[in-house]
């Protein structure tokens, strides 16, 4: 049995998948990964399907060979490795990239998914970040074909559905966040990303109950400085919402860099999930 | 009953609930809808998620919410639960200074009733109790902690829980669970939607 060992880390790597839907009701949010399209270019190019886990890297890593492994990368670069050769991912400019390996990162699944959920310590290898050291085994399923989804696009704007919270602050808030400056905080992980720029303005009443939440709602809490949710985000909360980020562009959010500009333009309606892959 | 769906992003649908209704039998019918990926039950709102190519029928949703929440017979039996608590928190003292009651007072009044999980979320295995004695409800603390231990037993506004994990958090501790596990990589959340909890003090 092949696998790999962690020879270096630096920053977070987690092993990450499509999630585990189907537990928001118990408190778990889906997770999955912080950039799906990733994700799938990684597995694409070592012949996984989409959704196999993966090394998740906000950061660098490197790792050895244990055994003959076929790795890949989000850019579509691959490499066989004979034993104990190494090989290295490094975000440099990029947010978060992925490290894929031919069968996938064969960690047990917990309740329905292998990707690591931190807050609970869940899933992954044994729940935490990985570190020097750890030894990580390949899955052996057979190689399937697929496509890998095109590039992002950094630039395009997010879209974002209003509401439903809009009637729980000022009239101009909507307004604002999609006028403002804003960037990505570098307080951002894999529960939210916070969007620094000026305050948008205050919730005008706290109604101390909380409600359901889902990934890419943006939540405007006191301080005016709103935060969007991320796949490991609390299934609840009480600030208002004061828009949603569709589903087909929370990966392209994900992948901006701390620092870059999000620019956010209002819609309306249902979008297709032609962006999202493995569809 | 009317039943609006309002849309939050393109991937779910967002529900105002009355104040009365079987919150449990809701939350088991919405989960069982076709192209229903997950299904939320707070107090006032419900959410349902979906792929937004393949969103569930309108309809199926709107009769699920009217004919969950006007039926209260309906749904899975709820469990009970007796958790042993340790009365050792942090903010035990400095809240009974708060409510101007004895140390003793705060532990029997917080456990003397039956609570309701109201609803299930913040993190995997949290409930939120209701119906905690009015003399124990205080806002939360003013600065919230980096770091509250897990299993500790805590409260704010109208609430109590017990923490599942070590996380951020501004609620009272006022003691630590005993034997009791709120999350399992196994099976999940060991409470759910609508359970009864009785807490039981531990003698020190």
């Amino acid at each position: 049995m092949s696998g790999l060992v962690v020879v270096r880390v630096a920053g977070l790597a987690t092993v990450q998948d499509r999630g585990r839907p189907g537990r928001m009701h118990e408190g778990v949010p889906v997770g999955g990964a912080l950039v799906p399209e990733l994700l799938a270019r990684a597995n694409a190019a070592v012949d996984n399907a989409w959704d196999e886990a993966a090394i998740e890297v906000l950061g660098s890593i490197a790792v050895a060979a244990a055994g003959p492994l076929f790795v890949g990368n989000d850019a579509g670069d691959v490499c066989v490795l004979s034993d104990g050769e190494t090989w290295s991912v490094d975000c440099q400019g990029a947010r978060v990239r992925y490290l894929a390996v031919r069968g996938g990162i064969d960690v047990p699944r917990v309740l329905g998914g292998r990707g690591t959920l931190l807050s609970a310590g869940l899933g992954g290898h044994e729940g935490r970040p990985l570190r020097r050291g750890d030894s990580l085994a390949a899955g052996s399923g057979p190689p399937v074909q697929t496509e890998a989804p095109l590039t992002l696009d950094p630039l395009a704007p997010l879209r974002v559905v209003p509401g439903p919270d809009l009637d729980r602050v000022g009239p101009d808030v909507l307004e604002r966040l999609v006028s403002s400056q804003l960037t990505v905080d570098p307080r951002s992980d894999r529960a939210g990303v916070r969007l620094a720029g000026p305050p948008l303005g205050r919730p005008l009443a706290d109604t101390g109950v909380s409600a359901p939440m889902v990934r890419g709602a943006i939540q405007l809490p006191p301080d005016g400085v709103p935060i969007v949710l991320g796949p490991d985000h609390p299934t609840t909360g009480g600030y208002p919402v004061i828009g949603t980020v569709v589903r087909a562009d929370h990966g392209r959010l994900a992948a901006l860099r701390v620092g870059a500009r999000v620019r956010l333009v209002a819609v309306g309606g249902q979008f297709s999930a032609a962006a999202t892959p493995g569809r | 009953m009317e039943v609006v769906l309002e849309p939050f992003g393109d991937a779910a649908w967002r529900v105002r609930l009355p104040e009365q209704g079987n919150r449990r039998a809701l939350l088991d019918s919405l989960r069982g809808l076709p192209q229903v990926l997950d299904a939320v039950v707070c107090e006032r709102h419900a959410v349902v998620t979906f792929e937004p190519a393949a969103p569930p029928s309108e309809a199926s949703v709107r009769e699920a919410v009217a004919s969950a929440l006007t039926a209260p017979e309906q749904g899975s039996a709820p469990s009970m639960h007796r958790i042993p608590v340790r009365y050792d928190g942090a903010d035990l003292d400095d809240l009974a200074r708060t409510v101007a009651l004895s140390r003793d007072d705060v532990i029997s009044l917080h456990a003397a009733p039956v609570y309701v999980v109201a609803a299930m979320g913040f993190l995997p295995g949290f409930g939120y109790l209701r119906g905690l004695d009015a003399r124990l409800v205080v806002p939360r603390r003013a600065s919230p902690r980096q770091h509250v231990p897990p299993l500790s037993v805590a409260i704010a506004g109208p609430y109590t829980g017990v923490y599942p994990f070590s996380s951020p958090g501004g609620w009272h501790l006022l003691g630590t669970a005993v034997g009791f596990s709120p999350f399992d990589a196994l099976r999940g959340a060991t409470l759910a939607l609508g359970d009864r909890v009785r807490f039981v003090p531990e003698s020190p």
